[in-house]
């Protein structure tokens, strides 16, 4: 699915991006959706608010694709929830997806803070 | 594999994990000390609209074709029923064009495409002599005699089998009726493959003069006359006069050769003064081909003509398979309706098209909410496509349903046995299949350009923007697809105008003489019971004698060959004093009573007509028609020649010309008319010109009214003779165009089907672009633009889609039109006045289509057009 779907519009960025902060979010040990979307918004201190109706998109593609898998557990008090838990092709898209973003942020912070012309001269 | 369990079961486990989410977050509120109300509040505030979450989520699994093609199928559905007049204008001109396609292919198949319903009919081929150098065999076929020789060829063909039409004369069986037959050798069935119902069928025995006489019955004939009672099979039936034993029925559907209804053993006799024309036909063996039979038989026509000196008989052989003799003429018509049907339906799918990009338009906003919601572009556009084959399969399915009447109305109207192997045509499977094919593919095709276009749309811009800007290129698109649409509605109008040209001048050819206020009757007396010349001349006699008495009738007449009638005899004749008449000139040789000039209003130039005295007790006697006597005696008068009919003519077989009358159309209705020699029927001698016979009367009043007291005469005359047909020459003519009019008016519904089509397209554009445009048409008025201006502004945007129209148009049908010109008569494919006529007719309606819209254009008020498009 997500090849069909690299391309060039700002949604597949979009959902590229909420992929790359899933995943690592992941990293520190299985949780359900309400869990990650708590700790997205405490991580970011609030700024990013992962709505809904992208992260369980997401969740369900990720799984598809097999870079998590889900089961079904029950909480302290007593619910069942669904728990999301990063597999070992998680962990190598995680890698790829975060060496990616890196160089994409690298590239943006350079045109954005470009060298200024006394340096060059 | 998603299987319908596994998807409600993670349906299930989507809901109690949302479920569950949503009661932690009113938990961790609760926990947080907000107030249980409040918190349920603000936790369903923030996690937005439930079901769509659902909807975009499930889509996610939603991975394998099956199911997300149950889903675009289930999408598709809703969307269509929600915009109930826009899937009702596009299913109906998708159903009709398919329908009318599939009703044109179910004949097509039937007739050319399926094989001929005997086993491996591929293998069997007619055999026939072509004599391309005798003026008198313009048939092809084989001489009785040559068949002698053929049948014991057992090389080539593993069977070969001869047959030759007869009509017979059925009597004893209901009402005495006159019924297509044929003759046919032993073996005739077991080469076609057929085997009787009950009985059997005809063997060597069978065709020997010693023999009883025999008849195989068709399952048609068994079911009308003998109320398929099994027991027929050995009983006897009455055929002109004599005794048949019955030797089988066939199964149904049978009728081969040209829908016989009965089979009588062919008996060959072999005497020097008669040879007849057989139509033969053989299975080739396995491995044997068409080749080596056409050589085969080439070199028996030239073994058989050495000797011969007289370039007459050199003889082309011809190996044709059956199915292109069965078929024959047909093939051209049915091909030209084909692809005028086949116009028909990609103007419907281009308007459909059409309408699709309209609705793509104003579906943007659509499409980009979803795109944001994580939908992919190949999903909307799948999405989208899925919803287009929707449409067009529905409306292929009323469609099918359509052809099942539509082919019904089609062979009603066709004119009779014009037809071939009409019992064959029906929609069955195949056409189902076509019907759904031709859905499926034209709903791929154009469902395709709409829905690129639709998903095209940036986000940003479409949910920014006013629903109904669209771009230049969807623009372009659309006045494409219109422009298209008015080619090839030009293109059948201008085949339309062209066949209804050809049967306007067919209808206006003066045929030489009055058809108006005559009825004709044509009776056949079988030999067997009128044995003798003098038996038919009494039946004669005593018919025209109760005619020329009968009310209402103004003068009565008979004639062996009518014109425009089922056969009409020709030959050549010999001059009196060694003089010959030219190569190859044939004329037309009926034989007519007393007045039959006068009846028929044919006019008399010189001499005299025919009178009670010309019988067989006087000196012979003619009358020549005009064109004879100015070829054979120009400069000279005519009247007082002699001529013979006689190749080598004794002292009695001398004929005086008595008389010169005008040209007759005598066998087709064209601008040719045919030289004739008539003679007195009284002084024929031979029951072979007396048996089939005419009467023509001149009615005083309407002329339909002397019917019954015609077909009264004949059953004083003789009870048991069926009349062969009956009715006003007017009729007889009208049915001799019935085939062209039958053309025209099909042709000429399609081209209006597609000028309505074309006008609907251009009406779509045009107003769309009016609406479009509203705002620019409010800033013109506003700065002082006058209404003719505006209507200028419009006019020209329905210019700019009818002048490369026609043009286009006009040049498909100057290369296309020449598939009709063995369809014409007197008017060339190209007819320059057709073109324009057509041409302007296109132009004015396409401005009726664009009025409307150039009306609402013109009334456009600045004030409220500048508010809006703002």
């Amino acid at each position: 699915m997500p090849k069909e779907e690299r391309g060039l519009s700002r949604i597949e960025l979009l959902q590229g991006t909420l992929d790359l902060i899933v995943l690592q979010t992941l990293r520190w040990g299985p949780r359900h959706g309400y869990g990650i979307a708590q700790m997205i918004r405490a991580n970011s201190r609030d700024v990013l608010q992962v709505d809904t109706g992208s992260l369980y998109p997401a969740l369900h593609r990720l799984e598809r694709s097999g870079a998590i898998a889900a089961e079904w557990e029950t909480s302290e008090n007593r619910q069942r929830v669904r728990v999301y838990r990063l597999t070992a092709a998680g962990r190598r898209q995680l890698a790829a997806e975060r060496s990616r973003w890196e160089q994409l942020s690298e590239a943006i912070a350079g045109i954005l803070a470009p060298p200024t012309p006394e340096a060059d001269g | 594999m998603n299987f319908p369990w596994s998807r409600s079961r993670r349906d299930r486990e989507l809901d109690e994990e949302l479920r569950a989410h949503m009661r932690m977050a009113i938990e961790e509120r609760v926990a947080r000390g907000e107030n249980r109300v409040e918190a349920e509040r603000a936790a369903r505030r923030e996690f937005g609209n439930v079901g769509l979450v659902k909807e975009v989520t499930r889509e996610m699994w939603s991975g394998d074709w099956l199911e997300r093609f149950v889903q675009d199928v289930r999408y598709g559905a809703r969307t269509l029923r929600r915009s109930p007049a826009f899937t009702t204008v596009a299913g109906l001109t998708l159903a009709l064009g398919i329908g009318a396609t599939t009703a044109m292919f179910t004949v097509v198949h039937a007739v050319l495409l399926r094989p001929l319903p005997y086993p491996r009919s591929d293998r069997l081929m007619q055999l026939a002599y072509m004599a391309p150098n005798n003026p008198f065999v313009w048939t092809a076929g084989i001489a009785d005699r040559q068949w002698v020789d053929f049948r014991r060829q057992d090389r080539l063909f593993s069977r070969v089998a001869a047959s030759s039409g007869q009509l017979v004369t059925l009597t004893n069986a209901g009402d005495p009726v006159r019924l297509q037959g044929a003759d046919v050798t032993a073996g005739y069935f077991e080469t076609l493959g057929i085997q009787p119902a009950h009985g059997r069928p005809f063997t060597l025995d069978d065709e020997s003069t010693a023999g009883e006489p025999v008849v195989i019955l068709s399952d048609a004939l068994w079911r009308d006359r003998f109320g398929a009672d099994p027991r027929v099979v050995g009983s006897s039936v009455t055929l002109d006069g004599i005794r048949h034993t019955v030797l089988a029925v066939l199964p149904p559907g049978f009728a081969y050769p040209s829908d016989a209804r009965l089979w009588r053993p062919l008996r060959v006799t072999l005497s020097p003064n008669r040879s007849m024309l057989l139509s033969v036909v053989g299975r080739l063996k396995d491995g044997a081909t068409r080749e080596q039979a056409v050589a085969e038989l080439q070199s028996m026509a030239e073994a058989s003509a050495r000797g011969s000196r007289d370039p007459r008989d050199s003889l082309v052989a011809l190996v044709h398979p059956l199915k292109e003799s069965v078929v024959g003429g047909a093939t051209r018509s049915l091909l030209v309706f084909a692809g005028a049907v086949a116009l028909v339906l990609l103007i419907a799918c281009a308007n459909v098209a059409n309408l699709l990009l309209m609705r793509a338009t104003s579906r943007q906003r659509e499409m980009a909410v979803r795109a944001a919601l994580g939908a992919g572009r190949r999903r909307l556009v799948r999405q989208l496509i899925t919803e287009s084959a929707l449409l067009w399969m529905a409306s292929g399915a009323v469609g099918a349903a359509l052809a099942v009447s539509g082919v019904r109305a089609l062979l009603t109207l066709a004119p009779p046995g014009r037809i071939p192997r009409q019992g064959e045509i029906g929609v069955d499977a195949a056409a189902l299949a076509f019907a759904l094919g031709v859905s499926l593919v034209t709903g791929l095709v154009f469902g395709l350009a709409p829905a690129v276009r639709a998903t095209r749309a940036n986000l940003r811009d479409a949910l920014a923007a006013t629903a109904r800007t669209m771009s230049g290129r969807d623009g372009r698109l659309r006045g494409a697809l219109v422009v298209s649409e008015i080619a090839l509605a030009l293109v059948l109008l201008a085949g339309a105008g062209l066949m209804v040209q050809s049967f306007i001048r067919m209808r206006r050819v003066d045929l030489g003489f009055r058809p108006s206020g005559l009825v004709s009757m044509t009776i056949d007396l079988p030999d067997a019971t009128y044995r003798s010349p003098e038996a038919m001349q009494a039946v004669h006699q005593a018919m025209l004698e109760r005619l020329a008495h009968a009310p209402g009738v103004a003068s009565s007449a008979a004639v062996n060959f009518i014109p425009l009638g089922a056969a009409m005899i020709r030959g050549d004749f010999q001059l009196d004093g060694g003089r010959k008449i030219p190569q190859a000139y044939l004329v037309a040789k009926p034989a007519v009573s007393p007045g039959y000039f006068r009846t028929m209003g044919i006019t008399l130039i010189r001499g005299r007509e025919f009178t009670t005295q010309d019988n067989a007790s006087s000196p012979g006697v003619v009358i020549v028609s005009k064109s004879v006597a100015d070829r054979i005696w120009s400069g000279v008068d005519a009247v007082g020649q002699r001529i013979s009919m006689e190749d080598v003519p004794g002292p009695g077989d001398w004929l005086t010309v008595v008389g010169v009358v005008d040209d007759v159309g005598q066998t087709t209705i064209d601008t040719h008319r045919d030289p004739a020699i008539y003679q007195p029927i009284r002084q024929l001698t031979r029951t072979f010109f007396l048996d089939h016979m005419s009467f023509v009367v001149l009615s005083t009043g309407d002329p339909s009214t002397l019917v019954p007291a015609m077909r009264q005469a004949m059953h004083e005359v003789d009870p048991n003779q069926p009349i062969g047909s009956i009715g006003t020459v007017d009729s007889a003519i009208s049915a001799s165009v019935a085939e062209p009019l039958f053309q025209a008016r099909l042709i000429g519904v399609f081209s209006v089907f597609a000028l309505l089509l074309a006008a609907i397209g251009i009406y779509g554009v045009v107003a769309y672009s009016v609406a479009e445009r509203t705002h620019e048409i409010g800033i013109r008025v506003a700065l002082g633009a006058a209404r003719r201006d505006v209507v200028r502004l419009v006019l020209r945007r329905i210019l700019k889609l009818v002048v490369p129209g026609v043009v286009l148009g006009i040049g498909g049908a100057l290369a296309t039109t020449r598939v009709l010109s063995t369809l014409l008569f007197g008017v060339k494919p190209n007819d320059p006045a057709t073109f324009v006529g057509v041409a302007v007719l296109l132009v004015c309606v396409a401005f009726v289509a664009g009025f409307v819209p150039a009306r609402r254009a013109s009334r456009v008020d600045p004030l409220i057009a500048l508010r809006v498009g703002a």
